[in-house]
Parts: structure tokens; sequence; C-alpha cells
């Protein structure tokens, strides 16, 4: 038998901040990560409620210390200038020697009122909905962008988490679809910018999230759900093979 | 309704935004020759001094003499004030007589095309280009829709003016493509929801307007700034009128399938 060597491909010595990450998929995806980043890396975690956020930070923690990982959390409003530029301060403040990789998943978001189009009439609805889950998500990345400067021989991944609902038209989902739209495109045009940043917009597909209970609770519409288990895994097998095109939109359910 | 062949789109209540210059002024010239006698126009922008003047011309034009009303709106769509002044001064100018609703969601504004994405740390800045290219626009055409709901003879039409940015990512240009992406999806979802309205996202094409001498001018994206370049200097940008005729084709026939994205060289 030949000897056979294993490449066993990781995430590298990174910098690594998730949003929304107290919950749901982005807490899926920190514990998911965790175990694909090498030693001396950094995870910062990012969500407004400080409480559930520590305990995973504490859960991770204990379970990567021998790999050396530091765990952090930041209780931050996204929804706010203040939460976006702590997010970025706190990351810059992190010494990560020798990192070789920047990750930034950009996983908050919150759900809209679901309704008709035509009851939304108040400006102000309209507004916080999209400066929390469209401007807070531009802002943040260019400012983690600005804090790490992408070149040539620093691997740099921005993951914006999407839905199917960014392509396809959904009635009584206005608000959603026009914010994941509006992410979508974004995104785009970052990766026709950047030749030295990869951008992923990755849709998840339904998952068994306090999110998904919630749509189901108020439009009875209820899927067969996914665990984050599974969509997570199949991210950060993406992000391991990193053969995705720059810009793309990749689902859950795509082969 | 009773579309005739010198006033194919019937007695109308037309309202347009962004109608003080550029693609929004030559909308209200043209569809005031396509509209029959005591139709009404509403133009709205911020700029009062335009708009009245605006208002003065169709008046005195042969539409306006034959009975066009012409009013204006000088409002900030931004605002729930300004959308309401808009939605009440269309009421008090309509009448049981009007058989065709257009809206023309025409205002917007081009963002900084002279920084590139990872420049926009500023939440104020993209806050403010949403609530002015998106948001107002949702809560404009939502109370509209509201104010003249669906019944029998009244056809209901809403156009969102569209472009190539709501497809196609262009460097240095996250803002507009951000919120043209936002409105073909909104236009979209409004189609799937209400089956008897009119929904068409039109793309007018580069057009010869401030709009465009701005983005010609400013530009980051050295490529992008090139073709603009390009365009204008060998004649390839058309003229508000042209890209105009092409909308009021579409307005015309009305064959469509709503909630399309329809670009001015698909006509």
């Amino acid at each position: 038998m030949s000897n056979i060597t294993t490449c066993i491909k990781t995430l590298g010595r990174g910098i690594c901040i998730i949003t929304g990450a107290s919950k749901g998929f982005g807490h899926t995806l920190a514990q998911q990560v965790c175990s694909l980043l090498e030693s001396g890396s950094v995870l910062l975690l990012v969500a407004r409620t400080g409480t559930l956020l520590q305990k995973l930070t504490e859960e991770l923690q204990s379970s990567t210390s021998a790999q050396q990982l530091v765990v952090r959390c930041i209780e931050a409003d996204l929804s706010t200038e203040e939460g976006v530029k702590e997010t970025v301060r706190a990351a810059k403040q992190e010494d990560v020697k020798d990192v070789d990789h920047v990750l930034l998943i950009n996983n908050a978001a919150s759900l809209p009122s679901i309704s008709h189009f035509s009851s939304f009439i108040n400006p102000d609805e309209v507004n916080s909905y999209l400066f929390f889950n469209v401007t807070s998500a531009l802002t943040l990345t260019a400012g983690i962008l600005q804090a790490f400067p992408p070149r040539p021989g620093l691997r740099w991944t921005v993951v914006n988490i999407s839905s199917a609902f960014a392509l396809q038209a959904l009635p009584s989902w206005v608000l959603y679809c026009t914010g994941k739209a509006a992410r979508e495109m974004m995104f785009r045009v970052l990766a026709a910018e950047e030749p030295n940043v990869k951008v992923l917009s990755y849709s998840p597909g339904p998952m068994d999230t306090e999110m998904q209970e919630e749509i189901c609770r108020l439009t009875g519409a209820c899927y067969d759900l996914l665990p984050c288990q599974e969509p997570g895994a199949k991210l950060m097998k993406l992000l391991l093979d990193n053969n995705f095109i720059s810009g793309s939109h990749i689902d859950f359910f795509d082969a | 309704m009773q579309r005739t062949w010198n006033s194919p789109l019937g007695q109308a209540l037309c309202i347009i935004t962004g109608a003080s210059r550029g693609f929004g002024r030559e909308a209200a010239t043209q569809i005031s020759r396509l509209v029959s006698p005591g139709s009404v126009l509403i133009l709205v922008a911020r700029s009062e001094d335009d708009l009245r003047t605006l208002q003065a011309e169709l008046t005195e034009s042969k539409a306006g003499k034959a009975g066009l009303v012409v009013r204006y709106v000088a409002a900030d769509l931004g605002l729930m004030e300004g959308v309401e002044s808009v939605v009440k001064a269309s009421k008090e100018a309509s009448s049981d007589n009007i058989e065709h609703l257009i809206l023309i969601n025409n205002a917007a504004s081009l963002g900084d095309v002279s920084r590139f994405t990872r420049e926009f740390t500023d939440m104020a800045e993209v806050n403010s280009y949403l609530s002015l290219n998106v948001s107002s626009s949702l809560c404009l055409t939502s109370s509209v829709l509201q104010a003249f709901p669906q019944r029998p003879r009244l056809q209901r039409t809403v156009v969102n003016i569209s472009s190539l940015c709501a497809l196609k990512p262009f460097p240095s240009w996250v803002l507009y493509c951000t919120g043209k992406a936002a409105r073909d999806m909104m236009f979209k979802v409004l189609a799937e929801e209400e089956p008897t309205l009119r929904v068409l996202n039109y793309a007018p094409g580069p057009m010869d307007t401030h709009m465009q001498d701005e983005a010609r001018v400013k530009t980051a994206d050295l490529n992008v700034r090139k073709s603009f370049t390009r365009m204008a200097a060998n004649g390839l940008l058309l003229s508000c009128e042209e890209s105009c005729a092409k909308l009021m084709k579409l307005l015309r026939e009305n064959t469509y399938e709503s909630g399309a994205h329809i670009d001015v060289y698909d006509v």
C-alpha cells in the first residue's frame, strides 16, 4: 500500500467574526468554525443579548482551550453606529500574530412584519428594518475591511447569510425579500471591486431556529426544518474547499 | 377603460416623483399627451420652483388647454408627512371618472460613486440613501394603493424606474446598485401579491441627464468611468425623450408581464 498523505484543510490562523452568534444559525456556525481554526486564532462573537453570548463563549473557550483559540464575545446592537464601531474596535484590538485569514460572517438578521405590501405606509418601520438588515452589514463589512486591509497573501472571506428569497419574490414578505435582495447586490458589488476578497452569499434553507418558529407561528407556514448543523456543515465545506466564485449565491439545496 | 387612439391611457390620475427634471420631467410631458381631457397629473419633487415651472408649461400646452389638470407637491418623500401630502393632493384632484391610476416611482439619487464599498462606514449616509431610494418608494406606493383601492373600471399601474444596476454590480456604485436591486425585488413582490395591479420595472438606459454627468465625473472605478465617457463621446447616450417614448409604448400596449424588468433596449 502506498503512502497516502492526508491533507487536512483548515480555515487557517484567522480572525473570525460572526454576527448574530448568540442563537440559531450563528450559534451553530460558531461551534463549527472553532474546530476548523488553527491555534492562535481569534473568534469574535457578536450579538445583542449578552447573557446567551457569554454562555456560548464560555462553552467554546473551554472546549477549545487545548487548541489555544481565543473566543471573545461582543455585546453590540448592530443597528446603531456605536454597536458597529464597537465591534470594529474590538476586532482591531486583537493582536493576531501572523494572521492568514480574515473571515467575516454576516449572519445577524431580523424578521420583519409579515404582511401585505400596502400595509407599509410608515417610513420609520421600513427604515428600521432596512437599517439593521442592510446598512449594518455594509458598514460593519467596510469597517472590518479597513481594520484588516486586504492584500495578496492574506486570505479574506466575507459571507453573507442570504436566502432563496433574495432571488425569488414571496407574497407578504416584501421587507424580508427587499433586504435580502439588497444585501445580495451589495456583496456582489464588493466582490467586483476587491480582487483579494472572496465573497459568498449563502442561503442555508429553512432551519430549526427561533426565527423559523416565529414564522410558523405568524404565518402558519411550517416547513420541514433542517437542523442548523447541516447547512452549517455545507458552509464549512464551501469555505474549506474555497472553490466558489467570488460574488456567487449558493443555496444549501444546490448540488 | 375608454382608451381611444389619441388617449390610449384613458382618463387617468398620474403621479410622477422626481418630476422636476430629467426623466421624470420628460415622463410628465409625454404622459400628458396620452391621457384624455379631464385627467390629472400630480408632479412630485423637492424643488418647488422647478415644479411650478413645469406645471405652467403643461397647463399652457395643448393637453393643458384641452382640460388636463396639473398639480404639484413639493415634498420630502422620506417623511410620512411628505407621503401624506402627495396622497392628499391626489385624492383632492381625483374624481369618480378616473379609470386609470398611474404611479411612476422615478425619484432617485446616485449616491456617492467616488468611493468603494470598503469606504462606506458612515451609517447615517447609507441610511439616508436607503430611506430616499428604497423606503420612500415603498411607503408612497403603499399609501397611494390604499387611497385608491381596487375597484371595477379602475386600472392601477405602478412603474418603478429601475436600471441595469438592479441586475448587474458596478464597481464603486454600491449604494445605487443596492437601492435598485432592492426596488426591483420590492415591486416583484407587489406584482406577486396583487394580480390585478400592473407593475413594471423599467430600466431607461444611460441617458443624457444631470445624474449621468455626475456619474461620468465622479465614478471612482476607472473602467466604469471610461465606459461612460466613451458613451457620451460617441453619442451613445439616450435622450430622456427617446427612452421615455419606449416607456410610453410599454404603457400604451400594456402587454408586459406584471413584475417584469424591461430594459429600454428590449423594447
